[in-house]
């Protein structure tokens, strides 16, 4: 139970540290894909002692989000650990430079996160949530470097091809939903009859779009545009093995035509996708077609009855895949780009990292003791076993032989060729990351088969299909190294250098509709916006002269109230001058002539004051005198 | 006795009449004062006159005539202060020639 929410949580966790805190975003992620791989191989452990385990979250109504720990699920779930971590111990190296890291780690360990989400998940619902996220996140991925040309329409053309293959999972889905009544996928896979045969031709689209398969093979190349660590962790065991891993979870459950189905988009794709890869003139697009093959080739088990076969061809691939990838990466570093003439002798200035790209692209062409011999002599004696062998058989025995052509194709062009000197910058971590992913690829055979003890599966009998695959992989090393592609495709080879496409291939089908779409609706957008605009025009200047001409009633009031107070100040200065003032001036104009008459009496003579004096006192004389008389 | 009264008070009238005469008829400053004390001392005479004659016996009469006689000597002070300080700007004190303070 922890240990199921801490093989998810811990690279979520991380994840979101590595984004907000924004340093030493390699210790962060290294901690957290570190916590996740050692509860992965903790559950693995444990189911393989026999403790299943479930945790149960409440999801839709009657529809609970379960994850769930069996033993296969707990391979898928240590596989995806064990290589994000070499991916990311690699990756610490090479993105040392890059100033975006933590947004590089941030999303790594989203997608590390999501695909442990999906190859736990229990049930349709989580299962489907987590094939969206990784889909959304390949997206990030790839388009990491969004800067540089090219890389935006890689990552949209990643993102539409396996978008619209998607719907046929979703369909699937909602025919085995709706037939079972519940969402539990171990419920589900008990349905037979027309509607497995329905659902489990519509899951095969959804795992075409994802795991890269014939006609929708053409994103996967492209994808190349993001940076080499994330090409590794894609291509090995994640992203474009959710397919495989879909139907290795549901071959239980596919009648035989669904069978039959699976297992001819396999070996069509296997031969296709490696014709395309010996025509590459790239070296990652070439281990880039090589993953469609091989995914291709593990369909084609699917498709013959025997999953377990396709499983340890998924678990060796994805060693051996991700150990080509990083060793590319390394290439790539020293030569600033990833074309066969670039990279021409770039594996003679390291040895070390040139024999782990050997050693893996022998194990992948099938060479005993390594790996991929084991998984890929599995595959013929299923071919080989199954009902329609007659079918099944020459597809695997050529995708065999193409593996090998193409993988000694470039191990000679990386062999021979000058060499140039190379710095040692970086190489500590990328050669950590690498080291045990190499390991893996070399020695995963011994855990073949107690792995399938503990799943409990029985492979057909080997005897010829290991003498068959062996004779086609050292036929495919020797025309590969002896033999150039246009010695070995004659008139093919332009044909196949584009891919196969068959007027504009699945571009005109899938990605000029979706982009005429999406214009479509950024036309109807802007209409919108428009016409949103002329809405908040026309509210708005409605408003605004409404605004207006409130304001010009309120100046007009306030001009009246001004002309009114002049008015009033107007009068008051009438009142001030014809009223006070003239009353004021008449005052003092009266009192100034009254004083000018009275001047006339100062004579300043004192006799004549004195005559004044004596008459005045007369006067009161005369009056007191007379005063007896009046009373 | 009222015959001796009367005679009083026509002294007193004389004096009075030149010291009116004098203070109205003269120019200078000198012998205005002359008159206005001629006519303060008809004053006098009239104010012992009447007490001798109709109040013998009410010694307050005494009191005014002594009050006039300061006042009396305070004005002659006054005045003739005015007189020297005029007589020392102009080398004159005739009133005829005195006229700043006309209006």
């Amino acid at each position: 139970m922890t240990l199921l929410a801490l093989i998810i949580a811990a690279p979520l966790l991380a994840g979101l540290a590595a984004l907000v805190l924004r340093r030493a975003p390699e210790a962060i992620a290294l901690t957290g894909i570190g916590i996740g791989l050692a509860a992965a191989l903790a559950l693995l452990a444990g189911t393989f002692g026999g403790n299943a385990a479930q945790l149960v979250l409440p999801g839709l109504p009657r529809m609970p989000l379960i994850l769930s720990a069996e033993p296969l699920t707990a391979v898928f779930a240590a596989l995806v650990a064990i290589v994000a971590f070499g991916v990311l111990v690699y990756a610490a190296g090479y993105m040392r430079a890059d100033p975006d890291r933590p947004r590089f780690f941030g999303t790594v360990l989203l997608f590390v996160a999501a695909m442990q989400a999906l190859v736990l998940a229990g049930d349709w619902i989580t299962l489907l949530a987590a094939w969206e996220l990784i889909g959304f996140s390949s997206y990030l991925l790839i388009g990491f470097w969004h800067g540089r040309a090219g890389v935006p329409g890689a990552a949209t053309r990643a993102f539409l091809y396996t978008r619209s293959a998607d719907l046929g999972l979703y369909l699937g889905i909602f025919v085995l939903i709706g037939w079972a009544g519940t969402s539990e996928i171990q419920a589900t896979l008990a349905i037979t009859g027309t509607p497995a045969l329905v659902a489990g031709l519509l899951l095969l689209v959804g795992a075409m779009g994802k795991s890269a398969q014939v006609p929708l093979q053409d994103w996967l190349q492209r994808a190349m545009a993001g940076p080499t660590p994330v090409s590794a962790l894609l291509h090995s065991a994640t992203l474009v093995a959710a397919g495989a891993i879909l139907l290795i979870r549901v071959a239980p459950m596919l009648p035989a035509g669904a069978l039959l189905a699976v297992g001819l988009v396999g070996g069509v794709t296997a031969v296709v996708a490696g014709l395309i890869a010996l025509a590459e003139r790239d070296l990652k697009r070439l281990l880039a077609a090589s993953t469609s093959s091989q995914y291709g080739l593990m369909l084609l088990a699917v498709g013959a009855g025997v999953p377990v076969a396709a499983l340890l061809h998924l678990i060796a691939h994805a060693a051996i895949k991700s150990t080509l990838f990083l060793g590319a990466g390394v290439f790539q570093h020293d030569r600033d780009s990833t074309y066969m003439d670039a990279v021409a002798g770039a594996g003679r200035a390291r040895p070390l990292v040139f024999a782990a790209f050997a050693l893996a692209a022998l194990a992948l062409a099938g060479i005993p003791p390594l790996a991929g011999f084991f998984s890929k002599d599995a595959i013929i004696a299923a071919a080989l076993a199954a009902p329609g062998a007659a079918l099944l058989v020459p597809p695997a025995l050529a995708g065999t032989v193409l593996t090998g052509t193409y993988m000694a194709r470039a191990l000679r062009v990386l062999w021979g060729g000058a060499t140039q000197p190379v710095s040692g910058r970086g190489m500590g971590w990328m050669g950590a990351g690498m080291a045990p992913l190499a390991a893996l690829a070399v020695g995963l055979g011994a855990a073949f088969g107690p792995l399938e003890h503990g799943l409990g599966a029985e492979l057909p009998p080997e005897g010829t299909a290991m003498i068959l695959g062996l004779a086609a992989a050292l036929v495919g090393l020797a025309l590969g190294w002896f033999l150039g592609p246009a010695r070995l495709l004659g008139p093919m080879l332009p044909w196949a250098q584009s891919g196969f496409a068959l007027a504009g291939g699945m571009d005109a089908l899938i990605l000029r509709p979706a982009l005429a779409t999406a214009a479509a609706c950024e036309r109807f957008e802007q209409r919108l916006l428009a016409a949103q605009l002329g809405l908040v025009r026309a509210v708005g200047f409605g408003s605004a002269s409404r605004v207006e001409r409130a304001e010009q009633r309120i100046l007009a009031r306030t001009l009246a109230f001004g002309r009114m107070n002049l008015r009033l100040g107007d009068r008051a200065e009438d009142t001030d001058k014809n009223v006070i003032d003239v009353l004021i001036f008449g005052l003092v104009y009266r009192t100034v002539a009254a004083g000018r008459r009275l001047r006339l009496l100062q004579s300043g003579l004192i006799h004549r004051e004195l005559a004044l004096t004596v008459m005045g006192i007369a006067l009161i004389v005369v009056l007191l005198l007379a005063a007896p008389l009046y009373s | 006795m009222i015959l001796e009264l009367m005679i009083a008070l026509s002294v007193g009238a004389g004096l009075f009449g030149v010291g009116l005469y004098g203070a109205l008829s003269q120019t200078n400053l000198v012998m205005i004062l002359m008159g206005v004390e001629l006519i303060l001392a008809a004053a006098l005479v009239n104010i012992v006159a009447f007490w001798r004659y109709l109040h013998p016996d009410e010694p307050a009469a005494q009191m005014f005539v002594l009050i006039v006689m300061a006042v009396m000597a305070v004005e002659m002070a006054v005045g003739f202060g005015i007189a020297i300080a005029r007589f020392r700007v102009r080398g004159s004190v005739e009133m005829e020639e005195a006229r700043e303070l006309k209006g």
